[in-house]
């Protein structure tokens, strides 16, 4: 199901929260809304499913205006942060709730939940009431609550944001395997990076109400539209050099450090190491400028040592020093 | 041992105030039981009397305490039940819907302020507006006026018991299919459920022990409240204790038994909203 956001924007009194987003969905995209708090992703997320009302611009649905439809009849699921679970249901009625509003009968409402239990492996848990469940099942039991019936789209709110980190990146790899099965169109909005480069199809990257760039999660890593986009996205984040006429951007993992001095590699001072286990992080000081680089895990200098760096000249990013914008003044373009 | 004497003090003090709040409820209860002639016996028996019904039954067979008690629990039923549909209703759209020109804060004073003068100032309005729609004498007269008595203090009850349920579950509802009035009956209310049973506790109490309107608006048997019953035993020429106090004792029993009912709920409706949890 195609989805289509045309110049819509959304203000609060004066304040502009989305600022003239057009944006435009394929049927079975995941579509990632990623910015930092603020940004306007989740209230884009909320004017989709009708939570918010759209103050101008269209929101189209397989090409209909749906502005003006209820929440309830746009057939959209969505799963929200706090996973808004129904306390005094148990977890087979939360699941089987919006069947029961469609008015399918019991037996056949019964069978449905027990086929979505199955599949995401909470069966045993459904004769039981939300609070005596982990953070991770009732993560489980939204993501079954928004499956139960086929919609046209879902919806999700940050819905890993409340799980822990291991749980996180595996809740990650069953959501990506789900919808791959599923085939439903997804949007999906969250400020994490990690989470925005593996899931998507698509990643719309959002600051201060606006769309900054939409495109494949490699495509925005390689080419960021712009120096926000750049520093967004990738951790550690891009180096900047300000240099005239035009920023230089450098990624951390195309700064080479060497503890020997080398045909044309800059002298660098070493602020301080962070060791990953898998890699090193090494925080420099070349003149006025502070680096970060990625170096292999048994990469060893002391604090105030001198270095030697080697910079990939072809994986150099430029910007406009005043907008932003990225400049095609590199080769990889 | 400090804990002792604290635990010691702490039921004195429970006692003190049992004591204070019981002893009239005592003193109704012995003279309802006691004959005329222990009645006004100096010093009184306080535990050593014959008891004897014949109080009980003068009230409810010979005069007609029985139907004032009818029309008591009909009045008081009927006027909570609108008060609490009302009002909930108006509350969760004060709660919940933005309305233009900062209406919903000052429609929540406005309906505040109903409260805030004396009742007995709408005594004749009510009274006039009542006998020009001929409702002088009925239940539905006193119906309408304690629906409209109870009106504000469910609204601002049940507004902050609204306000403090996270917006996500009716979103959530709606987004799975639910219109606003199908997610408020079966998600909303059921979560605050406790506050409602506390609000209807109040509403009942209210609509039970009022006297000023059921006596302006009442004057004959057809309509009559207990309260408004009871105080027409004090008559020009004797004031017959054992008869009010026989009704009174009985006037209780339905409140009681109510709020013994919905004990569970009281608790946690007084206290819901002080914690959020």
């Amino acid at each position: 199901m195609g989805i289509e956001f045309k110049n819509v924007n959304k203000e609060y009194g004066s304040t502009s929260v989305v600022d003239d987003l057009s944006l435009k969905i394929d049927d079975g995209e995941f579509i990632v809304l990623l910015g930092p708090s603020g940004c306007g992703k989740t209230t884009t997320l909320r004017m989709l499913a009708g939570l918010e009302p759209v103050t101008s611009g269209d929101i189209l649905i397989d090409g209909k205006r749906i502005n003006d439809v209820p929440t309830q009849h746009r057939d959209l699921a969505m799963v929200f942060q706090s996973y808004a679970l129904y306390p005094h249901m148990t977890i087979a009625e939360n699941i089987g709730y919006p069947l029961r509003v469609r008015k399918l009968d019991k037996a056949k409402r019964a069978e449905r939940v027990k086929r979505v239990a199955a599949m995401l492996e909470i069966e045993p848990l459904l004769d039981r009431k939300p609070r005596q469940l982990s953070g991770g099942e009732r993560q489980r039991v939204a993501l079954a609550r928004a499956i139960v019936r086929e919609p046209r789209a879902y919806l999700m709110d940050e819905p890993l944001s409340n799980l822990d980190a291991r749980l996180r990146v595996q809740m990650r790899g069953e959501l990506k395997h789900l919808q791959h099965e599923l085939g439903t169109t997804t949007i999906y909005v969250t400020h994490d990076q990690a989470e925005a480069m593996t899931l998507a199809s698509r990643v719309a990257v959002m600051m201060k109400g606006r769309l900054q760039q939409f495109d494949t999660p490699m495509n925005i890593y390689n080419y960021p539209a712009n120096r926000f986009v750049a520093e967004f996205v990738g951790s550690p984040s891009m180096n900047f050099i300000e240099e005239s006429p035009l920023t230089k951007g450098i990624r951390p993992e195309h700064i080479q450090v060497l503890s020997e001095p080398h045909d044309g590699a800059i002298a660098a001072t070493v602020y301080v190491t962070e060791q990953m286990g898998n890699e090193t992080f090494v925080f420099l000081t070349v003149g006025s400028n502070r680096l970060i680089a990625r170096a292999p895990a048994d990469f060893r200098a002391d604090e105030e040592s001198q270095v030697w760096i080697k910079i990939a000249e072809d994986k150099i990013h430029y910007f406009d020093p005043v907008s932003g914008e990225r400049r095609a003044t590199d080769n990889t373009d | 041992m400090r804990r002792k004497i604290a635990q010691g003090s702490r039921y004195a003090l429970l006692t003190v105030a049992l004591l204070f709040s019981l002893a009239p409820a005592y003193w109704m209860l012995t003279i309802s039981l006691k004959t005329e002639v222990d009645q006004f016996a100096s010093p009184p028996p306080w535990f050593s009397f014959t008891p004897t019904l014949e109080h009980y039954y003068d009230a409810f067979v010979t005069r007609g305490f029985g139907e004032y008690l009818f029309t008591s629990v009909i009045v008081a039923v009927a006027s909570t039940a609108c008060a609490l549909v009302i009002g909930t209703l108006a509350a969760y759209a004060l709660a919940r819907f933005e309305l233009p020109w900062r209406l919903n804060r000052r429609l929540s004073l406005w309906i505040l302020s109903t409260r805030m003068f004396p009742a007995i100032v709408t005594a004749v309005p009510l009274f006039l507006m009542m006998r020009d729609v001929q409702l002088l004498n009925t239940r539905a007269s006193l119906i309408i006026v304690y629906t409209g008595f109870n009106l504000p203090f469910v609204v601002w009850m049940m507004r902050g018991f609204f306000a403090d349920l996270p917006r996500d579950l009716e979103e959530a509802a709606l987004v799975d299919g639910d219109s606003r009035l199908g997610a408020l009956v079966r998600v909303v209310l059921p979560l605050v459920s406790p506050g409602l049973a506390a609000t209807a506790v109040f509403c009942l109490i209210v609509s039970w022990n009022e006297f000023l309107f059921a006596l302006v608006l009442t004057q004959t048997d057809a309509a009559m409240t207990l309260p408004v019953g009871i105080a027409g035993r004090v008559t020009q020429y004797e004031i017959k204790w054992g008869v009010m106090s026989a009704a009174a004792t009985v006037a209780i029993i339905p409140i009681l038994m109510f709020a013994l009912a919905v004990q569970k709920y009281l608790v946690r409706g007084l206290s819901m909203g002080a914690v959020k949890g």
